[in-house]
C-alpha cells in the first residue's frame, strides 16, 4: 500500500514510466528477488550474491550487443559458438603454437570481427534473413571448435597475467567477491545506454529497425551500421568468451552452447521489440539480472536440476505475455 | 531557369522495364504534376532521381549541371528532398526524432556517429517547424510518430522537406488516405512551397487536385512519357482519357462528326 501511494506522484509527472516495459521488468524483478529471497535466506548471503555477480557479466555483455542488433531488426545465433570457439583458439595459439599472449588476443578479436563482418554481409548485401545466415554460422563456428580441439576441452590455463587480470581479476568488498568483469560489463553498460540514447548513431539505429526504407530515404547508411552491429556482437561475444576462460582457467569447445537463446530471451524479457526499432539497454540489464536470479535462486528454493528450464521457460513466456499487453493498453490509451 | 531534367532514363527490373527513355524536365518555381494508371512508373520515376536505386541508363542535370546520384544522401545534397508514397517516417522514433533523422543537430561534432544529439536544439527546431507548417491540432514533438494519424504523419514528412529548404520537392500521392481537411492542407503547402520559389513534382490519382496546383502536366504509361501539357491548355477530360491510353485519334474523329 504504502509502495505504491510513494509511485502515485511519479506516475502523474511522467506517464510513460510506468507503462515502460522497463518499468514492468523491474517490478517483476523485484518481486521475484523477494520471493527467493523469503523462501531462502542464503538467496541474498554474500557468497550467493557473489556468485550471481561472476557469471552476470558474461552473458550480459552478450546481451548488450544483441540488444543494439534487434534494435536494427536483426539478430545473431552464432553468439554462443563465437563465446565458444575465441578462448579455445587464443589459448591453443598460446599453449601449443608458443604464441605470445597479447598477439593470439588480437588474433582471437580479428577471427570475431571476421565472423561478425561475415554474418553483416551475407544479410545485408545478399538479403539473407539474419536468422539462416547466423544459424549457418553457429554450425561453422561451433564445428571449428569441435574440429581443432577434436572435442576435447584444452589443459587448464595456468598463466597469470596482466590480461587475465585485466578480463578475470577479483577483489574483495567486505565479503562480497567481485571480478573485474563487473566493471567491464558496467562500463559498456553505460556506453550502450549513451549510443542508443542519446548519440546520433542510437537514432539511426532505431530508424533502421523500425522503418528501413525510410532511414535510407533519409541517406542513413543502414547496410554498414548493420555490419558494424554484427561485427560488434561478434566481438562482445568473444569477449565474454575470453572473460568466462580467463575466470575458470579453462577453455572448451562446448562452452556457450545455448547461450544465444539465453542471451535473445535476457533481451526481450527486458522490453525490446524482436521485430526492431524499440530497444532498451536498461531493459537488457535487468533481464539479465533476472535471468541470472532465476537460474540461481530456482536452484536453491531446490527445485530438481532437470526441472530447470520448465520455470526458466514459463518465467519468460509470462514476462513476454506481459510485455505484449501492456504494448496493447498504451495502443489503445 | 531549369532546376531539373532528365534523359533518357531508363531502368528495368529483371523482365520488367519499369522505365523506357523518360525525358523531362522542371523549372524554378512551377509545380508539374506526374500522372499515369497504377504501375505506369511514377515511384520508378521518381525513386531513381532521389537516389533509392540506380538507373541503367540516362542522364540526370541539376541546375544545368551533370550530376550523378547514387545515394538517397547525393540527392539530399543536390537540394532534391522526396517524400515517397510507402511512408518515409520510422513509427517507433518521436516527430522530432523523425524531423531530423540523417540530419541530427548534435553537439561535439568531431565524435561523428558517436556524436550526442542536442536535444534541446532538436525539440525547439522540431516545435518551431510544426507551429510554421500549420499544422491545426497541437502535437508534442516528443510524441511517438507510431500514435500519429495518416494525415498528421504526411504533414510531418512534408515539414520535413520544406525544412531543409530544398530545391525540388517531390511528392508520391501525398493526399492518399487523407482527411477533407488534411488534403486541402497538403494542397495549401504545395503553393506556398512554389510561390516560395521551390519547384515540386506531384505525383497523384486525383485530377482534381491537379487542376487546382499544377502549372504543368506529364502523363506516363508503361514506363514512357506519352504526353506533356500546360494546365491553362488542356482539360480534364483529355488529360483523363491521356492517361488511360484511350484512342485519341477516334475521340478527335467524334467531336469533329459532331
Ligand atoms: N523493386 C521492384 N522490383 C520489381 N519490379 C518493380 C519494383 N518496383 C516497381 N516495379 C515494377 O515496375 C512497374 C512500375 O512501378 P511503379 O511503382 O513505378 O508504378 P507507379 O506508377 O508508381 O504505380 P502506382 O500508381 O500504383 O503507385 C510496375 O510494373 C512494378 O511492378
Ligand atoms: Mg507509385
Amino acid at each position: 500500500m504504502i509502495a505504491a501511494e510513494d509511485e502515485m506522484p511519479v506516475g502523474k509527472r511522467r506517464p510513460g514510466l510506468m507503462r515502460s516495459p522497463q518499468f514492468s521488468s523491474l517490478v517483476i524483478l523485484t518481486v521475484l528477488l523477494a520471493v527467493f529471497a523469503i523462501a531462502d535466506a542464503n538467496f541474498l548471503s554474500p557468497l550467493n550474491i557473489s556468485n550471481m555477480m561472476a557469471f552476470l557479466p558474461e552473458l550480459g555483455i552478450i546481451a548488450l550487443g544483441m540488444t543494439l542488433l534487434l534494435t536494427a531488426g536483426e539478430f545473431d545465433l552464432s553468439v554462443g559458438a563465437v563465446f565458444g570457439l575465441a578462448p579455445v583458439v587464443v589459448m591453443l595459439l598460446v599453449q601449443n603454437g608458443g604464441v605470445d599472449i597479447g598477439a593470439a588476443l588480437l588474433a582471437g578479436l580479428l577471427l570475431c570481427i571476421a565472423i561478425g563482418a561475415i554474418n553483416g554481409l551475407i544479410v545485408t548485401k545478399i538479403g539473407i534473413s539474419s536468422f539462416l545466415v547466423t544459424l549457418s554460422m553457429l554450425l561453422v563456428v561451433r564445428g571449428a571448435a569441435l574440429y581443432i580441439t577434436q572435442g576435447f576441452p584444452l589443459k587448464s590455463w595456468d598463466q597469470p597475467g596482466f590480461f587475465v587480470t585485466l578480463l578475470a581479476g577479483s577483489f574483495n568488498v567486505g565479503s562480497f567477491r567481485f571480478y573485474t568483469s563487473l566493471w567491464w560489463f558496467i562500463g559498456l553498460s553505460l556506453l550502450a545506454i549513451y549510443v542508443l540514447r542519446y548519440a546520433k548513431l542510437g537514432n539511426w539505429i532505431s530508424a533502421i529497425g523500425s522503418n528501413r526504407n525510410a532511414a535510407v530515404a533519409r541517406g542513413v547508411p543502414a547496410d554498414a551500421v548493420k555490419v558494424w552491429l554484427f561485427i560488434l556482437t561478434s566481438v562482445l561475444a568473444g569477449l565474454a568468451g575470453m572473460i568466462s576462460a580467463f575466470r575458470i582457467s579453462a577453455a572448451s569447445p562446448v562452452a556457450g552452447t545455448g547461450y544465444e537463446l539465453e542471451v535473445i530471451a535476457m533481451v526481450v524479457v527486458g522490453g525490446t521489440a524482436l521485430t526492431g526499432g524499440r530497444g532498451t539497454i536498461l531493459g537488457t540489464i535487468v533481464g539479465a539480472l533476472m535471468l541470472r536470479a532465476i537460474r540461481n535462486g530456482i536452484v536453491l528454493i531446490g527445485v530438481p536440476g532437470l526441472a530447470y528450464n520448465i520455470f526458466v521457460g514459463l518465467i519468460i513466456l509470462a514476462m513476454l505475455i506481459l510485455h505484449a499487453l501492456l504494448q496493447k493498453n498504451a495502443a489503445r490509451g | 531557369m531549369e532546376v531539373l531534367r532528365l534523359q533518357n532514363l531508363q531502368k528495368s527490373f529483371g523482365s520488367v522495364r519499369a522505365l523506357k527513355n523518360a525525358s523531362f524536365a522542371l523549372k524554378e518555381g512551377e509545380v508539374v504534376a506526374l500522372l499515369g494508371d497504377n504501375g505506369a512508373g511514377k515511384s520508378t520515376l521518381i525513386k531513381a532521381i532521389s537516389g533509392v536505386f540506380p538507373i541503367d541508363r540516362g542522364d540526370i542535370y541539376v541546375r544545368g549541371e551533370k550530376v550523378s546520384i547514387r545515394s538517397t544522401r547525393d540527392a539530399m545534397d543536390l537540394g532534391i528532398e522526396t517524400i515517397h508514397q510507402d511512408t518515409s517516417l520510422a513509427p517507433d522514433l518521436s516527430i522530432a526524432r523523425n524531423l531530423f533523422l540523417g540530419r541530427e543537430p548534435v553537439k561535439l561534432k568531431w565524435l561523428g556517429v558517436f556524436a550526442p544529439l542536442d536535444f534541446a536544439k532538436l525539440r525547439d527546431a522540431a516545435s518551431a517547424l510544426l507551429k510554421r507548417v500549420g499544422i491545426s491540432k497541437k502535437l508534442d514533438a516528443d510524441a511517438l510518430v507510431s500514435t500519429l494519424s495518416g494525415g498528421e504523419r504526411q504533414s510531418i514528412a512534408i515539414s520535413r522537406a520544406m525544412q531543409f529548404a530544398a530545391k525540388v520537392i517531390i511528392l508520391d500521392e501525398p493526399t492518399n488516405n487523407l482527411g477533407v481537411e488534411e488534403t486541402h492542407g497538403v494542397l495549401r503547402f504545395v503553393k506556398e512551397v512554389r510561390d516560395a520559389g521551390h519547384s515540386v513534382l506531384l505525383i497523384t490519382h486525383n485530377i482534381h487536385h491537379v487542376f487546382q496546383v499544377a502549372d504543368r502536366i506529364i502523363v506516363m504509361r508503361r514506363g514512357e512519357i506519352v504526353a506533356e501539357q500546360t494546365v491553362a491548355d488542356t482539360d480534364l477530360l483529355t488529360v483523363e482519357s491521356i492517361i488511360t491510353g484511350a484512342d485519341m485519334s477516334a475521340l478527335l474523329k467524334e467531336t469533329r462528326a459532331k
